[in-house]
């Protein structure tokens, strides 16, 4: 029996009522599902909490309906729109590039050409099975080739061309190194002798590909599946050029690092073309008479080292005409470009909360969640979704990348079925904690494509426990159990509507791991504290990582993770500045935003092997806060929870003046004495010294802390990603329940805080 | 081990590269094909840029056949030419031989009376109706051809001996047949002359007559190369050699798309026409034909040529050929002798070498890769866990030291194994531990991914079992046992005895 399986993708992640959600849906070995709306309430499926609970939307909606097989046309590219057929050359013509090669041993590979593979048709300049440089040509029928004499080394910048003559049949390819002590894997004093040039005859005439010219791919088809991209290319190309004529081999020497010999020129990309205030687009600019510009496919990435990158500048922003590189992979996917299977249209009145397509088919089931938010704002609580923190995770995988995954978990794997099958064909592309195959960094990643790890039930593989998504339903299935009348909202709604979102409501609460924050963002939130908001920040090493989205495409996400931080890879040198954005990418503290400015608290340790209570700090007894801890006995609390047993652990923050806690902030509780399985964070670390992990070090915590701002703001800090998985304990009813509780109550209500008269000097002890 | 380097150096210097002037590639005309395949490499002990010629076997064809050539006609001897066309003849219907049994994979021991259907039917219509020596060679072709279709018909129920008997009995009717048949010589116990010849019969007395004779036969030899490469290494072939490799033989082919008797049987009717046209060749060298053709002793003698050179292979079928004519006609002086001589290099051949002459190679390859590992077992000089032959064959020296540094921590965690600590363990897997159960949870947490065990979760919080990651994209997870358990904590230490007990056998 074929195995049935069933997943898919929305839009957007947001929607408001009166607008449609569309859905993407891929099925394996079935035509029709039954498909409901439902409302996600629990996901964390832990007997000690609540368990799994949804809640059938009735609606006319619900019912079987037609699915079927889509596919995905993974992989880079730049695409040549050519209507007039510029580039459908059949005679002589020569092709010159820069490429930077990262698996020239992988199998064929295209780098610039026109060239389909079911037609046996077109030209190409590509690498061959062996890694070397080769031009082929095909007739239709047979295709002809020319190959270098040595393989291509990876990592490194080269000059490549291949001219044909058709009159003679005579072919000349050339390639040679370009090495400076900063642009490649090696230098100079490693003896590569990498210059080559051939002569040969080849036997053919070029038939024309009837598939677009194109940068790192071939085309192909095959029946079912229609049309899609080949012989894909990993590494970097940097300017290129196609001439309608074969150059000596003089003439070809003479053009590396030198604009394009007019006589014959078809097209000429000049790929530092483009750099603006904002970074770059994903045009590629043909300067030639023809003007035929490329158009990048699934996102290949730029604002890369280019050949001539002299190591002066690390940033585009000086000297663009050093960042000619342009990354392709065989393995991205920024849009999955599917048809919409089905659509929904918001009814009014529906309660602003997450929600789901249910889709079963036999024992296979699937949600694809969405977010529905209030159309006209009425609630005083807003819980806000991270779904940039989300979409930084979507289909991560480090388990099976990072051999160290088990060692950060501390403890062995725990593989769901999903997760396993997942990784025998990684077709939705990757998460930003993953590499390309090539070993790069992955750091675009996207909602237009299933998020296998975005789903009430997941469970992660490293951690052991709930992550993100599912977790973050434990605070709002205890908002809606405690009768709280709240509405949400994602990052997505704030990056687009700003202050405008968030002035309508007396406070917001975060998600439990609010990471990944765009400039913007984070400027709202300030603005909204000092102008009298109250944010209860309920999570842990939240505001950390700088994001970017290009204007008018919030599906699409980029991270360039820097020279510090719990990082999964780091920016290649030279490469820190975001393409879509123009900005430093990093970590926030970095940048001279440490989280502590904005929340009190900053990341400081992460562990996975256990969570624990925290006690109460001295502040916490002063009556300006003391109301926090209503009916909480004793000095310990949150000693339980769905996370490993606590409140405080996972990754958690610390107070820290010199980081940017306001001065006035009071540690209410803080958990120390961890294992050493929860070391001090990096970016803390000037030298590297024995005593750095949680038995040793007093910087592995978790800290509380509470600070009033102007106009009646406050922040809360819970300091921990446990915290949120603590509240649905025992029915709800518990101290980390209570506190939650104590804070929103007193944040909901306008007008001025608990304890605000508390200002003076304790004058005598009792 | 008082002296443990190694190292080798080359004796005949690599070819120079000269990289900064253009390398012309030339082509045999009309095909894609270079004759010799130079690739240009960095040599891994120095970076230096080499040319080397992968496959050797095209220059070893040249030498091979340009000495075929000439050297009868340096030597110009009638002795040596006669030799020499024996070897292009016998080579010839040995190419197609293994044509009918390595690719077609029919066991036929009627190729030889094939050659002589072809040669004696060419000589009776040319004796009979005056017919010229090209319109003989198309004769034989057609009778050859003929013949084929015949002994092909029983193919289709018979395989194997069965089958090899009855060819041989094909041979033994036709012998018979002529004896009996006076057209055909039969009086003349199957002398039949008077046939057309390429060199008239008085020029064979001249060198110069000699020399174009012999000249023919090895056109001959070099038109059967042809067609056994184009038959080998063409579709057809390929795909006869994947399937009979294949276990499942014909379902595999029929998968795949061939019709594998058909395929069989069209290989086995070209060559069949081959040897036809190849006897008919013999007839306008010899004049004639002669009964040696179907007779077994000769048929034998075709055997052991092809068993010394290796079955399957052309290059086999020629050498083979070279050897066993060369023996039996050059020392004559010796009389039956050689012919002991030939039978014991057969018997030597199937006694201790896998295929011939040809398999040899392979053979050595692997009995240096027996010594190697016996060598590797047996020595105790070890420098990071390896041996000094070892260090050329690991690209990243980072591997070395690495390995080192982990013999030696294992060493040491091994004596920390105690039954207080795997109680330690059991008892809470998770959180802080003693000192030398942290280290030893370190070292287990930081493998690398290949064979990493993990755990799987079959149903949350009801069922967990214990697998092992592939480490390899696309390749599952591999179940250890058929274990499960109800919470997480017995699961991660059923992970932990795992290990403990790989980290014992492991030294
Ligand atoms: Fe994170």
């Amino acid at each position: 029996m074929a195995q049935v399986s069933v997943t898919g993708y929305t839009d957007k992640p947001s929607v408001v009522e009166g607008e449609t959600v569309s859905f993407y849906v891929t099925a394996d070995n079935a035509t029709e599902a039954q498909v409901d709306i439902v409302r996600l309430i629990h996901g964390d499926e832990n007997p000690e909490g609540p368990g799994f609970i949804e809640e059938v939307v009735s609606s006319d909606f619900s019912g079987v309906k037609q699915v079927k097989k889509q596919f995905v046309d993974l992989g880079n590219a730049i695409r040549v729109p050519d209507s007039s057929g510029k580039l459908a050359l059949t005679d002589s013509l020569t092709i010159a590039t820069y490429v930077y090669a990262t698996t020239p041993e992988k199998g064929r590979q295209v780098l610039l050409g026109k060239f389909s593979l079911h037609e046996t048709a077109g030209y190409a300049l590509g690498i061959d099975h062996a890694g070397r440089l080769a031009f082929w040509i095909a007739d239709g029928s047979d295709t002809d080739e020319i190959v270098s004499q040595v393989p291509m080394a990876h990592h490194t910048w080269y000059f490549v061309a291949a001219s044909f003559d058709a009159k003679s049949g005579k072919a000349v390819l050339h390639q040679e190194a370009i090495v400076n002590p900063y642009n490649g894997r090696l230098g100079r004093v490693a003896p590569f002798d990498h210059l080559s040039s051939v002569e040969q005859s080849l036997k053919l005439k070029i038939k024309s590909a009837t598939t677009d010219f194109m940068w790192a791919a071939a085309g192909n088809s095959a029946t079912v599946r229609g049309a899609f991209k080949d012989l894909l290319f990993n590494g970097k190309i940097d300017r290129s050029y196609v001439w309608n004529r074969a150059l000596s081999l003089a003439e070809i020497k003479s053009q590396c690092g030198q604009s394009p010999i007019a006589d014959g020129l078809v097209a000429g990309w000049d790929t530092t073309i483009g750099y603006g205030e904002n970074g770059i687009d994903d045009i590629v600019v043909d300067v030639s008479a023809n003007q035929l510009n490329g158009i990048g496919v699934q996102r290949p990435i730029r604002a890369m080292t280019g050949y001539n990158w002299s190591g002066k500048h690390d940033d585009w922003r000086v000297a663009p005409q050093e960042y000619g590189g342009i990354s392709f992979h065989e393995d991205s996917v920024v849009d999955c470009q599917w048809d919409v299977t089905f659509s929904w249209t918001i009814p009014e009145g529906l309660k602003s909360a997450a929600y789901a397509a249910r889709i079963r088919i036999g024992e296979a089931e699937d949600h694809i969640p969405f977010f529905v938010r209030a159309a006209k704002p009425k609630a005083r609580i807003l819980y806000l979704f991270p779904t940039s923190s989300y979409l930084a995770y979507a289909n991560e995988m480090i388990v099976h990348h990072v051999p160290v995954a088990q060692a950060i978990g501390s403890h062995p794997a725990v593989l769901t079925k999903t997760e396993a099958d997942y990784f025998q064909d990684p077709k939705y592309g990757r998460s930003t904690y993953d590499h390309y195959t090539d070993g790069e960094g992955v750091c675009y990643t996207s909602w237009l494509r299933p998020i296998l790890n975005m789903r009430p039930k997941w469970r992660s593989s490293a951690i052991g426990t709930t992550w993100q998504f599912p977790r973050d339903l434990s605070a709002t299935a205890w908002l809606e159990h405690q009768g709280y009348d709240f509405e949400v909202a994602t990052d997505h709604d704030l990056m687009r509507d700003g202050l405008d979102l968030l002035k309508n409501y007396s406070v917001i609460l975060t998600g439990s791991h609010p990471e990944y924050w765009n400039e913007f963002g984070l400027n709202v939130m300030e603005e909204y504290i000092s102008t009298g908001g109250r944010l209860m920040y309920m999570g842990g090493n939240g505001f950390y990582w700088v994001i970017s989205y290009r204007d008018g495409e919030p599906e699409i996400m980029e991270v360039r993770k820097g020279e510090a931080g719990m990082r999964a890879w780091q920016a290649e040198p030279g490469e820190y500045y975001h393409a879509t954005s123009a900005e430093r990418g990093g970590i926030w503290r970095n940048r001279g935003r440490a989280p502590q400015k904005l929340t009190g608290v900053g990341f400081t340790t992460q562990g996975f092997d256990a969570c624990h209570p925290y006690f109460r700090m001295p502040d916490s007894y002063h009556k300006s806060v003391s109301w926090i801890f209503d009916g909480v006995e004793g000095e310990k609390f949150g000693d339980h929870g769905l996370a490993l047993g606590g409140a405080a652990g996972l990754e958690t923050e610390r107070y820290d003046l010199l980081l940017g806690t306001p001065p006035h902030t009071k540690l209410l509780g803080s958990s120390t004495n961890w294992s050493d399985n929860y070391p001090g964070v990096h970016e803390d670390i000037m030298f590297h010294h024995p005593g750095l992990l949680g038995t040793q070090n007093p910087a592995v915590r978790a800290d509380m802390t509470y600070f009033t701002a102007g106009n009646n703001g406050a922040v809360f800090s819970t300091g921990s990603i446990a915290w949120t998985s603590s509240l649905p304990s025992f029915g709800y009813e518990n101290d980390v329940s209570r506190i939650t509780k104590n804070i929103l109550d007193a944040f909901s209500k306008p007008g001025e805080l608990p304890g605000g008269a508390w200002t003076e000097d304790e004058k005598s002890w009792r | 081990m008082s002296n443990s380097s190694v190292g080798r150096r080359r004796l005949i210097p690599r070819w120079r590269v000269k990289s900064s002037s253009l390398s012309r590639r030339f082509r045999v005309p009309g095909t894609k094909r270079s004759l010799l395949r130079f690739e240009g490499r960095y040599n891994p002990k120095t970076l230096q840029r080499e040319l080397i010629l992968r496959d050797k076997k095209p220059l070893f064809w040249l030498i091979g056949l340009f000495a075929l050539a000439f050297i009868p006609i340096a030597i110009g001897q009638q002795l040596v030419f006669s030799i020499f066309g024996s070897i292009c003849f016998f080579a010839a219907v040995n190419v197609f031989w293994t044509l009918i049994i390595g690719t077609a994979g029919l066991q036929s021991f009627a190729s030889l009376a094939t050659v002589g259907v072809g040669a004696y039917a060419a000589t009776y219509l040319s004796i009979t109706y005056g017919i010229s020596w090209p319109v003989m060679l198309v004769i034989g072709t057609a009778f050859g051809g003929l013949m084929g279709l015949i002994i092909s018909i029983p193919a289709r129920r018979l395989d194997g001996l069965y089958y090899a008997l009855l060819t041989i009995g094909i041979s033994e009717f036709c012998r018979n047949y002529i004896t009996q048949s006076d057209a055909l010589g039969g009086q003349f116990n199957g002398a039949l002359f008077g046939a057309d010849r390429i060199v008239p019969e008085e020029a064979m007395q001249t060198t110069t007559g000699q020399t174009i004779a012999y000249l023919t036969s090895f056109v001959v030899l070099l038109i059967s190369l042809a067609i056994f490469r184009v038959v080998s290494g063409g579709r057809i072939g390929i795909l006869l050699r994947t399937a009979q490799s294949s276990k499942e033989d014909e379902s595999f082919a029929s998968a795949i798309g061939i019709d594998f008797q058909r395929a069989r049987l069209l290989v086995f009717l070209i060559a069949s026409a081959a040897l036809g046209f190849v006897g008919a060749f013999y007839a306008t060298n010899q004049g004639g034909a002669s009964l040696s053709l179907f007779s077994l002793d000769q048929m034998l003698l075709l055997l052991a040529m092809i068993v010394i050179g290796g079955l399957g292979k052309a290059e086999g079928a020629v050498v083979g050929t070279v050897i066993v004519v060369f023996l039996n006609q050059w020392f004559t002086s010796w009389g039956p002798w050689r012919i002991v001589l030939v039978g014991i290099l057969m018997l030597a051949s199937v006694l201790y070498t896998r295929n011939g002459l040809f398999g040899l190679r392979q053979q050595l390859i692997e009995i240096r890769e027996r010594r190697k590992a016996l060598s590797r077992a047996t020595r105790t000089t070890r420098y990071g866990a390896f041996l000094p032959e070892q260090g050329p064959e690991i690209p990243d020296k980072g591997v070395i030291a690495e390995r080192e540094f982990e013999r030696a921590i294992r060493d040491q965690l091994r004596d920390w194994i105690t039954p207080e600590i795997i109680e330690e363990h059991r008892l809470s897997p998770m959180g802080q531990h003693s000192d030398h159960l942290e280290r030893i949870l370190n070292y287990f947490r930081k493998q690398p991914i290949s064979n990493k065990y993990v755990v799987y979760c079959e149903e949350s919080y009801k069922a967990y079992r214990v697998v092992a990651l592939s480490g390899i994209p696309g390749v599952p997870p591999r179940s250890v046992d058929d274990k499960t358990y109800s919470n997480l904590d017995e699961a991660y230490h059923a992970v932990f005895l795992r290990r403990i007990n790989d980290l014992k056998s492991q030294h």
